[in-house]
């Protein structure tokens, strides 16, 4: 019994081990394999959907703390690298008491907020969409494929489709993804980088306005292309693409999709023809890797 | 002399004690996991495979313990849990990363238990193969369960920039793994 309950083997087993043979931990790593085969397949049938969303809303208030830390004064890396101002800061910090600390710290969150609003109010005084801002607390580790969760579900009126805005610097509030998955708190979002982003398009130029896809490229080592463009028609650089609203009833990979039209997207950065179609690189006014806050299009007021 | 109600209350303190032993090592990985995916930056949209780098590192100093049999059986249980704990966070199916975690593992516990190489380049060497096997697994979970993919491009885009961006802190981590369990752990 000791054996198999305990790390730490009996004497004699200890002799043996010292010989041998690492039969044992092979063993034992193919049958965690075979269980962790069983989970995909189960997965695959629907059979843990309610156990993992039971699971995620559990971690999820630790996530929200922990991107609360990264995103909070200028992110957790920033005050490492930064230790010199950070001593100094210390020092004089220590001087305070503690409630001065806490009605700092409750401050600078409120500013934080204060900020996304102010943000949020003036995208929704410009474009007629009813929004809801969500903090990003996880990337998913899954180098493969350009997913995000934010800290707002079902819940909060977030369903599968909803376009995502983020804003950055002086750039306008631009589409970084669509919700692909809802739980109550939670939802998470394939960002239009991922190559399985595709999306209808308006092309805006010369005051004249052409249909086109734009797939995202991150997998295939860039960032967004225009595609399918309407025939007889010239791009030219710089020329701004904006959603077209259509995605939904197009016959595009995310059927579900509810991006409202006119949602900045990003510019015509480089052309090129491929064969006698014409396709472009497009700058993304929005990096979503680099958004920490982002809005729900919850409704179209249009 | 013991009697048969004594062995049964020692047998049910020792499974309480690996009990708690498993749960604490379950939290832990998930902490880890959720640092890796909350807390660290993302260098052109990668972030470092910490998880991978423990469970290795784990591994190389299970190879040199008192028990290495007892303590590679521990790092296999890591590289589970830990798999498991990043599946909670990721997209993709759950049990694709315990998967790929467990196979990277396995190979690097046959390829460890036969060759000793002292210094600084085995953990390397051993990261990057580990990582590499990782997104081989995971990219075929995903071309099985999703969509095919471009293979060339994507060990030009993916794996190699993650092995690069991953190696950077898997030194400091080894080393600082190594000397916890060389002065605190004292296993090897």
């Amino acid at each position: 019994m000791r054996d198999y309950l305990d790390d730490q083997p009996i004497r004699l087993r200890g002799f043996q081990a010292a010989v041998t043979n690492f039969r044992r931990p092979l063993l034992l790593g193919l049958l965690l394999c075979a269980v962790a085969l069983v989970l995909i397949v189960l997965d695959q049938w629907g059979q843990l959907g309610p156990t993992r969303g039971v699971l995620n809303q559990v971690i999820n208030p630790v996530a929200q703390q922990f991107a609360g830390a990264r995103n909070g004064t200028g992110g957790f890396w920033a005050s490492i690298m930064d230790i010199p101002h950070l001593q100094a800061e210390n020092q004089r910090l220590q001087q305070e008491n503690s409630q001065l600390k806490a009605d700092a710290i409750t401050y600078e969150r409120v500013l934080a907020e204060n900020t996304y609003l102010r943000q949020q109010l003036a995208i929704e005084q410009e474009q007629p969409w009813q929004l809801l801002g969500a903090e990003v607390t996880v990337r998913t580790p899954d180098a493969g494929r350009r997913v995000m969760h934010i800290a707002r579900g079902s819940n909060d009126g977030v369903q599968v489709g909803m376009a995502v805005i983020g804003q950055t610097g002086s750039e306008p509030a631009a589409l970084v993804g669509v919700v692909e998955d809802v739980g109550p708190h939670t939802a998470s979002v394939l960002l239009i980088t991922d190559f399985g982003s595709r999306i209808s398009t308006f092309v805006l130029q010369n005051s004249s306005i052409a249909m086109g896809l734009v797939q995202g490229q991150w997998q295939h080592g860039s960032r967004l292309r225009l595609e399918q463009l309407e025939r007889g028609v010239t791009l030219q650089e710089g020329a701004v693409v904006v959603s077209a609203g259509m995605t939904g009833q197009l016959d595009l990979p995310m059927p579900l999709a509810r991006i409202p039209e006119n949602v900045p997207i990003g510019t015509v950065e480089t052309i090129s023809v491929d064969g006698h179609a014409q396709v472009a690189e497009l700058r993304p006014y929005v990096d979503p890797d680099q958004v920490s806050y982002v809005w729900v299009i919850l409704s179209d007021t249009r | 002399m013991v009697c048969a109600s004594d062995t049964r209350w020692i047998a049910s303190q020792r499974f309480e004690e690996w009990l708690t032993r498993e749960i604490l090592l379950i939290l832990g990985m998930v902490l880890v996991a959720l640092i890796q995916v909350s807390l660290l930056p993302t260098p052109l949209g990668l972030t470092p495979q910490i998880m991978v780098i423990l469970i290795v590192s784990r591994i190389i100093i299970g190879t040199t313990a008192i028990q290495p049999d007892s303590a590679l059986s521990v790092a296999l249980r890591w590289a589970f849990y830990g798999g498991l704990a990043l599946d909670l966070v990721s997209a993709t199916p759950f049990g694709s990363h315990a998967l790929a975690l467990l196979l990277a593992s396995l190979v690097i516990v046959l390829i460890t238990s036969r060759i000793h190489v002292d210094g600084f380049i085995l953990p390397l060497l051993a990261v990057a193969l580990s990582l590499l096997l990782y997104e081989v697994v995971l990219a075929l979970i995903y071309t099985l369960t999703v969509a095919s993919i471009d293979w060339l491009i994507y060990m030009q885009v993916i794996v190699l920039p993650s092995i690069l961006i991953t190696l950077i802190p898997t030194l400091p981590l080894f080393l600082s793994m190594r000397w916890v369990w060389s002065r605190v752990v004292k296993d090897i």
